[in-house]
């Protein structure tokens, strides 16, 4: 969720006459806390590679069929693991995996606590020992993908180097085992993806990246690259994503729909950050596709694909006005009319960078017809979808030339944009009030600012905007009073007499009531 | 202060003394505790007094001042204040907030409620870091099973967390959330659960149930704050219970706690109304994760409406209910909840139209409090109301309903009219349900000033007008059915841009005829309907009735206007008072006849209020009134001044002479109208007043400063050459007035409008020896503490003196107080300050003054001004072309500046109300930019060649170009 910038900050650049595009941009910045559930429309994380039928298993072993399945207590396994009887060791090394595989609530913990994770990793180089290589990749891949501590526990156990050193196996599913582990490594925080980009992960996983690579395993690296271009504080090293990046564009080519999903998470990764960062994705001329994947009617290509390029428009003008060149004006209106409010949500956040921008920017989302959608957005879409929209019109109108706010009244923004004055919350209706207020300098500019006096209080805005002057919060209550002195106060304009400074009427006659 | 028994019974004598009515005991001892509330012990001695003191008035006593004493100095102000020192130690600080809590919840409930405050105010600064204990201590309590100490910890909760309802969203006020969820949601969830179980075992226990639902009240509020800024992981988790159960209670009903009272919402409303909130807060932002549960809450508070009473009581809990009803009905996918036609059948039916009926306690207000009447009905203070609801959820209906809900109610509006036909007498609530319901059917929007705008196009507004309202408006009697009767001229009022104007002609002797009603609303009404009907607009900004229209009804009109003003109740009426105002506007000379009569009634009004003014609106509009019939009658007659004079100055002297405060103001003004109708010299009348003008004590009253001025400008406009003649021993006295408005930064420009008035009209002799010292008190507040405001005025005069006496007397003037005076500000001040100029006149005052300096100042050519010459000339082209520089510095935002400064301001521009804003260069010159040209052309010619170089080589590029524009446009070229 996008997080917005001090208000103060805001009101500042708000205020100013050259005010600055750029800040008035609002980029997705982490929120530390969080009282909702995390979202689902997130990639993952980390994940178990979970047995879904022993016979699957067995073809993918290429053992023999009839292998019974041998069952293990816990003091067996270590003892087995301990012991230096290489068929006992990929026996209890298999009872292990087996366990951390199935559907429900594998013993991750527990089997930390047995203190075997060494001796695992130490398999993972005995190269004669491919069967054992391969079920200790599997167990400590699914101990890796728990908890921060269920991977750290094998990051301690010296796992790194180790699962580097496989990629280069000669067996396919032992490499493709380590870039799964390396994924759930990378994945766990910025920390260990820089311990792995230190440890030289990058190239060997790179070369894997073969025309005649399988799919499922190409998806596998696809995730894993994307682990390593993901999270900030600190964002990844510069020269490895430099690195990544040429073939992660490569990828985003590709048929499969979940190897272009992660390669666009990966993308989003990047752009997700400071201009420069931006910029490097911008150089690589990759927009046009990413817009073309935003078109795609697949969701888990649609939101890493409308994730990177709503980043690529927090940046420079420069760097939106690229997004624009690539078409996003022509496929947000879709987007903004999804039946899903995350899109939805999503795609106005993205609208409210681009109306951000210079007045020439404003024209452009004008002529692709974003208006009547943002409109109906803000009528009718899911509240977190409608704030965005909030957004999206109070930064068309500070960057708006006059006539384009005309237009923008025109299109009927007035009426949703009153009842979100009944907003359950503060910040929202603080947003509107403030552009109401933009309004109100653009109607002065016109001469028209009695029609929009009148306009204000057909709508019932004005009737809201009264009943905000009793607001608990001190911000919202001065803004609305704010209006009202300015233009409702005299401006019911019978000549209501305004008060003076000693709290009398100021004795006015206006001069057009006396030549009816 | 030690913890001694000696210092507790020292203690309880002051704060007993703080409770004598005598102010000579209690204020010493009020002055005593203040005095010692910086010793350390001071709030643990008042805890202790107020747990164990013998008295229980001591008891109380001593938690009132205790939370006073925390609200006062618990916040530690940043260092930086010195004068406001921490005095709360911080030994005290830790013992209260170790002690406050079992305190507060084992204190009877009078104690209890002030330390619940306390402790918020000490939330609010300590909690969660420095009072992390806080939650925990309080949720345990939770298992005491004790609910009056689960209320007091309820009670504390709610004063807590009511801020997430308005804050914005910051890292810190989350993460304080965040740790009183993972506190408190689950205790307070599982209390709810424990709540309501109780509530079924005590079903027949009344004062149990009083307690059990005091605490379900506040949990559900706890449920409010806790889900308003996000919808919280735990909550969604546990919707299921939450919604289930909130459910549940909204469908249930307790003898036992229904309450005899009609006017006070009882307990069982009150959980109910904040449930209803609760589901709304949900619906509207939490809709993805509420879908599942919204059908049963529609339903459930439908059948609520449906079976709650007409009570007053219940008037939060239904007007709450019918806006949840109206807040979804208006969304796209619940559309599917109404659309069935037995649906909206049934929600007109047994929601909207008993909501919208004439209860008995609209009829009282309607009979004796009719003020309060009016404004509900009037000016739209009705948000909270039953009818205001329903006509809300007939909007959203409408949304996506409009056919078959006007189908519906069309049925309904002609049974009710029949219903009133069979036996008015009987029935005519059901013809002004009838007409409320059409009359909000059909608004689509309305504005004060034009009435409905929008209408639905399925209602036939005229034929209803012409079927149903008119017929009760021309019935004989003015008094049957007073509230039908206000409910028709009503309906005219709002809908008078629907109607065609030959029903509104039609409509106008019936409204006179109203104004004769006793009842005080519909009189009002009347007046107020035809103020509006004379404002509307007709084609070429006329207004739509004419005066030749109103012809026939001018007698009658003002006779029944004044008349009314006789009634019982609306002597004071600001309605009709503000309708006489209007008529005299619109009917212009056709009200000369009628004047004398007039103005005799108007001035015994004013007589008669002016010995105790207490209806502002209305006094204003008199005023006003008076105001039109000077300037009405003048404009045909203007010797009919004298005869205004006469009538008004009796009453004029006795209010100046009692002062009548908050109408001085008003007097000065109409004396500045009166003696702008003067063609001739200044009457002898006025002159005699003219000393009593310039006293101090007028002048120290900020109201009559902007009047006072004016007038005082009317006496120079009109009279400075008598001034001159007859009064100069005055002109220090006047210029005294100056200096004491030049010293404050509220009214320096009040002072620069009388200081310009006496240049541009005081003969200049008659200054001479002052006009040093003007420029010398100038110059100080310049150098003392200039603002923005002042420089603007300051830069308009000095413009303004150099058009007047010319630019070599400015220079000289300038240079005799102080060697290179002149250079100074022309560097310093009107160089760089000349663009924050504003408004026409004042810009086009500089434009010709500075034109002025440059061509016809001889130091500016050939001393060491000259090189001043060029980024003169640079700055009056940036006054011509820039945009004017509006930035103020910081400090001075926050000077009170009542009046924006500008040459004329809106105040003294009452001085040529209907006139032109005064402008002393006038025809002078036309267009200050070729006036430059053809002055610099004049100068050019004078020496020849020396023009071109001073601009060759200094003056920047642009405003070269711009320059060499104003030559083309002049034809002129320079030598």
């Amino acid at each position: 969720m996008p997080v917005v910038n001090e208000h103060g900050e805001r009101m500042k650049k708000f205020k100013n006459k050259g005010k600055d595009a750029a800040a008035l941009r609002r980029q997705r910045v982490e929120v530390t806390i969080e009282l909702r559930k995390t979202k689902k429309d997130e990639q993952i994380l980390k994940r178990r590679n979970i047995s879904l039928s022993l016979v699957e298993e067995a073809v993918s072993l290429g053992e023999d069929k009839r292998n019974e399945i041998i069952q293990l207590s816990l003091e067996e396994i270590v003892e087995a693991v301990n012991g230096s009887n290489t068929e006992l060791q990929l026996q209890a090394t298999q009872a292990t995996r087996r366990m951390l595989s199935r559907q429900k609530d594998p013993p991750i913990n527990q089997i930390i606590e047995l203190g075997i994770i060494p001796r695992l990793v130490e398999f993972l180089t005995h190269a004669d020992q491919a069967p054992l290589q391969f079920e200790a990749a599997w167990a400590l891949t699914n101990i890796a993908s728990g908890t921060s501590d269920h991977t750290k526990a094998v990051v301690e156990g010296g796992a790194i180097p180790a699962f580097i050193s496989l990629l280069s196996s000669p067996h396919m599913h032992i490499s493709e085992q380590s870039v799964w582990a390396l994924g759930n490594i990378a994945g766990d925080g910025p920390l260990y993806r820089d311990a792995l980009i230190n440890c030289n992960v990058i190239p060997p996983l790179l070369a894997l990246v073969s025309p005649e690579t399988p799919i499922g395993f190409l998806r596998n690296i696809t995730w894993t690259l994307s682990n390593l271009c993901r999270n900030k504080n600190p964002y990844p090293p510069l020269d490895a994503v430099k690195k990544m990046l040429p073939v992660l564009i490569c990828l985003m080519q590709h048929e499969d729909k979940e190897i272009i999903s992660d390669s666009c998470w990966a993308v989003s990764y990047l752009t997700d950050g400071s201009n420069d960062r931006i910029q490097i994705v911008v150089d690589t001329g990759i927009l046009p596709r990413l817009v073309d994947l935003m078109a795609c009617p697949e969701l888990i290509v649609m939101t890493p694909a409308l994730r990177a390029v709503g980043n690529v428009v927090t940046g420079t003008d420069e760097q939106t006005q690229a997004a624009i060149d690539a078409g996003v004006l022509t496929v947000l209106p879709r987007l903004l009319r999804h039946a899903k409010s995350t899109i939805q949500k999503e795609a106005a956040w993205t609208l409210s960078n681009i109306a951000a921008g210079p007045c020439q920017q404003i024209q452009q989302l004008i002529i692709c017809g974003l208006l009547p959608p943002l409109v109906e957005l803000l009528d009718k879409g899911d509240f977190k979808a409608q704030k965005e929209a909030v957004w999206a019109v109070a930064n068309f109108t500070t960057g708006a030339t006059v006539e384009q706010v005309v237009e923008l009244i025109q299109s009927g923004v007035l009426k949703p944009l009153f009842n979100l004055l009944l907003a359950k919350d503060s910040k929202t209706i603080l947003v509107i009030l403030d552009t109401i207020s933009n309004l109100f300098l653009a109607a002065e500019k016109l001469g028209e600012t009695e029609r929009l006096c009148l306009l204000v209080e057909e709508l019932d805005g004005l009737e809201k905007i009264e009943a905000l002057q009793t607001h608990d919060n001190n911000m919202v209550y001065r803004a609305a009073l704010n209006i009202i002195e300015k233009y409702f106060s005299e401006e019911n304009v019978d000549q209501q007499p305004g008060i003076g400074q000693d709290g009398l009427y100021d004795f006015s006659v206006e001069k057009q009531d006396f030549n009816f | 202060m030690e913890l001694s028994d000696a210092n507790l019974q020292t203690l309880t004598e002051y704060l007993k003394k703080t409770l004598d009515p005598d102010p000579a005991i209690r204020r010493p001892a009020e002055k005593f505790l203040e005095s010692v509330e910086g010793s350390q012990n001071y709030p643990l001695l008042l805890l202790t007094l107020l747990e164990k003191s013998q008295e229980n008035v001591i008891k109380v006593c001593a938690s009132v001042t205790f939370k006073n004493y925390i609200k006062r100095n618990w916040r530690i102000v940043g260092i930086l204040v010195e004068d406001e020192p921490n005095k709360i130690c911080e030994s005290d600080r830790i013992a209260i907030k170790a002690n406050i809590v079992p305190l507060m919840l084992s204190s009877p409930e009078q104690i209890q409620k002030q330390l619940s405050d306390a402790i918020s105010i000490i939330g609010r600064e300590d909690f969660p870091q420095k009072w992390p204990d806080l939650l925990t201590e309080m949720v345990n309590r939770f298992q005491s099973g004790d609910f009056h100490v689960i209320n007091g910890v309820l009670r504390t909760a709610h004063s807590l967390f009511k801020r997430y309802r308005h804050e914005f969203k910051s890292n810190e006020l989350w993460t304080e959330i965040k740790l009183v969820l993972d506190a408190f949601a689950l205790p307070l969830t599982n209390l709810f659960k424990a709540t309501i179980e109780l509530c079924s075992t005590h079903a027949n226990d009344a004062s149990a149930l009083k307690v059990l639902f005091s605490s379900l009240i506040l949990i559900a509020k706890l449920f409010y704050s806790l889900n308003f800024q996000d919808l919280p992981e735990f909550f969604e988790d546990n919707m299921e219970t939450w919604m289930t159960n909130f459910h549940t209670l909204l469908t249930l009903d307790n003898k036992l706690l229904q309450t005899d009272d009609e006017e006070e919402a009882g307990l069982l409303e009150l959980l109910k109304s904040q449930i209803c909130d609760n589901a709304a807060l949900y619906a509207q932002k939490y809709d993805e994760e509420f879908q599942p549960y919204l059908p049963r809450f529609v339903t459930a508070i439908w059948n609520l409406l449906v079976t709650t009473g007409q009570e007053v009581k219940y008037d939060l809990l239904v007007s709450n209910a019918i806006q949840f009803l109206a807040s979804v009905c208006e969304r796209p996918h619940y559309k599917h909840l109404f659309e069935d036609q037995n649906t909206l059948t049934s929600i007109c039916e047994k929601v909207i139209v008993p909501n919208m009926e004439f209860r008995a306690a609209d009829e009282e207000a309607f009979e004796d409090n009719s003020e309060e009447y009016i404004r509900r009905d009037l000016e739209g203070s009705d948000i909270d109301t039953r009818r205001r609801a329903a006509c809300d959820l007939v909007r959203g209906l409408c949304k996506f309903f409009e056919g078959p809900v006007t189908g519906i109610f069309s049925g309904y509006v002609n049974s009710m009219l029949q219903e009133y036909a069979k036996n008015p007498s009987v029935n005519w609530k059901h013809k002004d349900a009838a007409i409320y319901l059409v009359t909000s059917l059909a608004s689509k929007a309305q504005t004060q000033k034009h009435g409905i705008t929008q209408a639905n196009e399925l209602v036939n507004l005229t034929e209803f007008f012409v079927n149903h309202i008119q017929p009760d408006l021309k019935s004989a009697s003015v008094n049957e059915f007073p509230v039908l009767k206000a409910d028709g001229i009503k309906y005219i009022m709002i809908f008078r841009n629907q109607v065609p104007k030959e029903q509104l002609l039609v409509s106008i002797p019936l409204l006179i005829n109203h104004l004769q009603a006793e009842s005080i609303v519909v009189h009002t009404y009347a007046a107020h309907a035809l103020e509006r009907l004379f404002t509307m607009r007709g084609t070429n900004n006329t207004t739509l009735i004419t005066a030749a229209e109103m012809a026939p009804f001018v007698e009658v009109l003002l006779t029944s206007l004044f008349k009314a003003l006789t009634l019982p109740g609306s002597s004071e009426n600001e309605y009709i008072m503000k309708a006489i105002m209007r008529s005299f506007s619109l009917l212009q000379e056709s009200i000369i006849p009628y004047i004398p009569s007039v103005i005799t009634q108007l001035t015994q009004k004013l007589l008669a209020v002016s010995k105790n003014p207490s209806k502002p609106h209305f006094n204003h509009y008199m005023f006003e009134s008076i105001c039109l019939s000077i300037r009405i009658t003048c404009k045909a007659n203007p010797d009919a001044v004298g005869s205004f004079e006469e009538a008004l100055f009796m009453v004029f002297t006795e209010i100046l002479q009692n002062d009548v405060q908050e109408f001085i103001p008003y007097v000065f003004q109409v004396m500045s109208l009166l003696l702008e109708m003067h063609k001739n010299e200044i009457p002898s009348s006025y002159m005699a007043l003219f000393p009593h003008l310039l006293q101090p004590v007028l002048w120290e009253r900020t109201g009559n400063i902007p009047p006072l001025v004016r007038l005082l400008q009317a006496y120079l406009d009109r009279g400075a050459n008598t001034i001159a003649s007859a009064a100069a021993d005055k002109i220090p006295g006047l210029l005294g007035v100056f200096q004491k408005l030049i010293a404050s930064k509220a009214n320096d420009h009040q002072g620069f409008y009388l200081l310009n008035s006496i240049i541009e009209h005081m003969p200049p002799e008659s200054l001479d020896q002052y006009r040093k010292q003007i420029f010398i008190l100038l110059f100080q507040r310049l150098q003392n503490s200039k603002t923005t405001k002042f420089i603007k005025s300051f830069l308009v005069f000095i413009n303004l003196y150099c058009i007047k006496y010319g630019a070599l007397a400015l220079q000289e003037i300038f240079d005799t107080i102080q060697p290179k005076m002149f250079g100074m500000v022309l560097e310093k001040i009107i160089i760089p300050e000349i663009q924050k100029v504003s408004g026409q006149v004042e810009k086009k005052i500089c434009a010709v003054g500075i034109t002025k300096i440059l061509t016809e100042c001889p130091p500016m050519m050939d001393t060491e001004y000259t090189k001043l010459w060029t980024p003169l000339l640079q700055a009056l082209i940036g006054l011509f072309e820039l945009p004017e520089d509006d930035t103020i510095p910081d400090e001075e935002h926050f000077i009170d500046i009542e009046d924006t400064a500008g040459y004329q301001t809106a105040f003294s521009q009452l001085a040529f109300a209907g006139k032109k804003e005064h402008d002393p260069v006038g025809q002078m010159v036309n267009n200050p930019r070729i006036h430059l040209a053809q002055s610099l052309h004049k100068l050019s010619t004078a020496c020849p060649g020396r023009v071109p170089s001073m601009l060759s080589t200094s003056l920047n590029a642009e405003a070269l170009q711009y320059l060499q524009g104003y030559l083309q446009a002049a034809s002129v070229t320079l030598l």
